[in-house]
């Protein structure tokens, strides 16, 4: 049986799954790397580390579940978190570690850019927010506070390209993760002069740009005896993780909008135009030259979720967070829509969307003495929420939305699709396969090889689950309380600011 | 609890005599604070304390510390301890300063002949305490077997000589038990994972076993092999295999080191085993590898 396998490089972890061409899941592997945290604001990787578990998880995958089956192998297609950067040497070996998405050391370089009439026509162009996420910032970071690292360095590569480079060769980057950089523009589909003026660099330090559908070449002799994988393999490029999920969530026709909720978390959209907003909150990333993904981050997902049960779960069993986890939701049931008035701000590590505030933090907010631990439970389930509402709401400026689709392991606990069904007040479905981004790589390559006419037919053939419905009487609730939280979401900006400076300060 | 004073002290005390690990040994109450009588100075031994009554400010490892009744107090060899203004403080503790051989390079804690401890436990006891660092720990049994030592030592009964010895021995493990619970917060294993993977790391050309990493971790070794999996995606041992992997590719990449050297800095047994481990997972062996990638001059 012919098979394809999809690479998905992700923020702690690679995964790779193997489909039969009918798209269902026939083998599947993860192998997990650190991040390196040298100071507070950085987020790093090892390059070579990530390479040598992509290795050891795709041999892994083929040896025990590929090859003995005698299933064949005819493409690999790949993906991966968008904003890393990676500096390489003129013999293409990395200068340190790659910094990641997460990494906020260019927070000056951000603020200062964003406030200029310069950003704004950065942003237009090349439709990413300025924010310290971008490796428009972290280039120019590197270029104002390390010049040896800058100097020295040949190419700014992503850790995809890195990756693919040595599986195959050349250095090249798709045109989905390029428009993630904020150095594409996105209208032209070339690198943006300003963009690449204000990081100090050239268009030769970057990558080459090709489609998504590109094969980088054929792989390397030697990863073709390790792996056990003819020499035909079709290796596609591949996409980037946000594109990838909203194509493998079976969003693809206008009105539809899908929501992601893993630690972090997004809404977005596809559509054919850029959304331009005036307050810069949205990114507008390429899938093809065609399409458009385009939507709003949030820092806040699940990962909150995880610290509120951290902290204060019950571990009956050591170690089993996801236990400790469904038994705090099971309180959260018994408490009332709007959690009796306590709301909660999930700021935790900062906000992207739509408040774009890196100094944001968390809140519980309206206490009384009657709330107990379960209202916080669900407050704390509700104002994630909210937060996912407001880019909702912010999208929702641009483009009509009628149905959503939601996948994620936090987002499709049942508990938590029905609050956003009903805070949305819209239908929800949950994709079936828990894994959208892999899905969407699958879409990519059976389109690639004419299984699908067109990436919006590989879309609808995504199979979703019966709706969430929403309840109307809950909305009106949730209404209520979700406009006490915007205005809060906004109306701390100063103490905020100060609080975090304190929070920083060395005691 | 009425127990009155005492001080053992190798060379003054014939308690002592057979016991040559034991450099003193003794229950204090101070009532008085004189300047000058606990400057801060290097340790050449083991020392536990364990408070009784009272409130102490001392400075250990470097680090201020406020010791309370019920606090076990730890400092290793090498380590300062003293207190943090120059004088002991009011109050009543324990103390026990043991005559280890040494930590050795590889965090292996060597006790002397007297000691039962097989091998494999002092390497775990001495890593873990050396890792985990934490001068201050609340261990309650700590009261109770010291007590328990001090009647053996002064009451000299059939058989005292095996039962100190024994006694100390599991002082040790009880400590580095306590040691390890109190360094991993049994909630969060991401972040426990992180520390040990760095340790890994810092001493990769030691020859880890599952049941040594598992003990760093406070867990027995099926827990933790089970843990590992289902975090990381590959078994502890595979897991090591990535690390070993990934750095040795580092460095063929990047530094003029002879590939045996390489083999031996990353953990493994030989070049022979470094060749064929690596070939299998990239299809080429170290030198070519190097070859193919021939970024050094």
């Amino acid at each position: 049986m012919d098979c394809i396998i999809t690479v998905e490089i992700g923020t702690n972890a690679v995964r790779v799954m193997a489909f039969d061409l009918d798209g269902n899941v026939i083998g599947s592997a993860k192998g997990s790397y650190p991040t390196f945290h040298i100071e507070p604001d950085f987020s790093e990787q090892d390059p070579d580390q990530i390479f040598i578990t992509t290795l050891y998880v795709m041999k892994n995958l083929l040896t025990e579940k590929i090859h003995p089956r005698n299933h064949k192998v005819i493409s690999i297609c790949f993906s991966a978190s968008m904003h890393s950067v990676l500096p390489i040497d003129k013999n293409g070996v990395p200068l340190g570690n790659a910094i990641t998405w997460a990494d906020n050391r260019g927070k000056k370089e951000a603020q200062e850019l964003k406030n200029s009439p310069l950003g704004a026509k950065i942003y237009d162009a090349t439709g990413t927010p300025i924010h310290p996420m971008s490796p428009l910032i972290k280039i120019t970071w590197l270029n104002r506070n390390d010049q040896e690292r800058f100097k020295q360095t040949y190419k700014f590569l992503s850790i995809k390209t890195y990756i693919l480079q040595q599986l195959t060769k050349g250095y090249l980057l798709d045109y989905s993760l390029a428009s993630a950089t904020g150095l594409l523009n996105i209208s032209k589909l070339c690198w943006e002069e300003e963009a690449l003026n204000y990081a100090g660099i050239n268009a030769d330090k970057l990558p080459e740009l090709v489609p998504v559908f590109h094969s980088p070449g054929k792989l390397r002799r030697e990863y073709q005896q390790s792996l056990g994988l003819s020499e035909d393999v079709n290796i596609i490029i591949g996409s980037s993780d946000g594109c990838l999920a909203t194509l493998g969530g079976g969003v693809w026709d206008e009105g539809k909008a899908t929501i992601t909720v893993e630690d972090s978390g997004a809404v977005r959209v596809v559509g054919k135009e850029i959304l331009k907003d005036k307050k810069q909150r949205l990114f507008n990333y390429l899938l093809t030259d065609e399409y458009f993904v385009s939507g709003g981050p949030t820092n806040n997902g699940g990962v909150v979720f995880e610290w509120f049960t951290n902290q204060f779960g019950d571990f009956k069993s050591p170690y089993d967070l996801e236990y400790t986890m469904s038994n705090l939701v099971k309180e959260a049931l018994n408490v009332p829509v709007g959690s009796d008035g306590l709301l909660f701000l999930p700021y935790l590590l900062g906000e992207r969307a739509p408040i774009w505030n890196p100094y944001a933090r968390g809140s519980y907010f309206g206490i009384n003495i009657k709330h107990e631990k379960g209202h916080f439970v669900r407050a704390t389930l509700e104002g994630i929420l909210y937060e996912i509402y407001s880019i909702g709401k912010t999208l929702q400026e641009h483009v009509n939305i009628n149905t959503l689709t939601t996948n994620g392991s936090f987002a499709s606990i049942p508990f938590c699709t029905q609050m956003l069904a009903d805070i949305f007040n819209k239908p929800v479905s949950i994709g079936k396969n828990p894994d959208s981004i892999a899905q969407g790589a699958f879409l990519l390559s059976a389109t690639n090889m004419r299984i699908y006419k067109s990436l919006e037919e590989a879309a609808r053939s995504v199979v979703l689950s019966v709706a969430y419905e929403p309840q109307i009487q809950n909305h009106a609730v949730y209404q209520k309380y979700f406009s006490i939280f915007e205005r809060l979401s906004s109306k701390l900006n100063n103490e905020f600011e100060d609080l975090v400076n304190l929070q920083h300060e060395p005691w | 609890m009425p127990q009155s004073q005492f001080i053992l002290q190798q060379g003054l005390s014939k308690e002592l005599e057979l016991f040559p690990h034991i450099s003193e040994f003794g229950l204090r109450k101070n009532n008085t604070i004189q300047l000058n009588s606990f400057i801060v100075s290097q340790s050449d031994n083991l020392q536990i304390y364990f408070i009784i009554d009272g409130k102490f400010d001392w400075i250990i490892n470097h680090q201020h510390q406020v010791l309370y009744p019920g606090d076990t107090a730890l400092v290793l060899p090498g380590q300062v301890v003293g207190g943090s203004k120059g004088y002991l403080g009011i109050g009543a503790y324990f103390w026990l300063h043991l005559q280890v051989k040494k930590i050795d390079a590889n965090g292996k804690l060597i006790p002397g002949e007297w000691s039962n401890l097989s091998s494999g436990d002092c390497q775990a006891i001495g890593k873990i305490l050396l890792l985990n660092n934490l001068p201050v720990l609340k261990v309650k049994e700590v009261a109770g077997i010291l007590q328990e030592m001090r009647m053996e030592i002064t009451s000299q009964e059939l058989g005292y000589i095996t039962r100190v010895n024994h006694i100390i021995d599991s002082l040790l493990i009880i400590i580095a038990r306590h040691s390890t619970r109190q360094a991993i917060s049994r909630r969060d294993f991401p972040q426990t994972f992180l520390k040990l993977e760095q340790t890994l790391r810092q001493n990769l050309a030691h020859q880890w076993t599952v049941e040594e990493m598992a003990a760093m971790v406070g867990l027995c070794s099926t827990a933790f092999t089970e843990k590992v999996k289902n975090y990381t995606g590959f078994s502890p041992l595979h897991y090591l295999i990535n690390i070993r992997v990934s750095e040795a590719v580092k460095l063929l990449k990047r530094e003029k080191v002879n590939i045996t050297d390489i083999a031996l800095e990353t953990g493994f047994y030989s070049s022979q085993h470094f060749s064929t481990t690596f070939k299998k997972l990239t299809g080429h062996t170290p030198g070519e590898y190097r070859k193919s990638n021939n970024s050094y001059k």
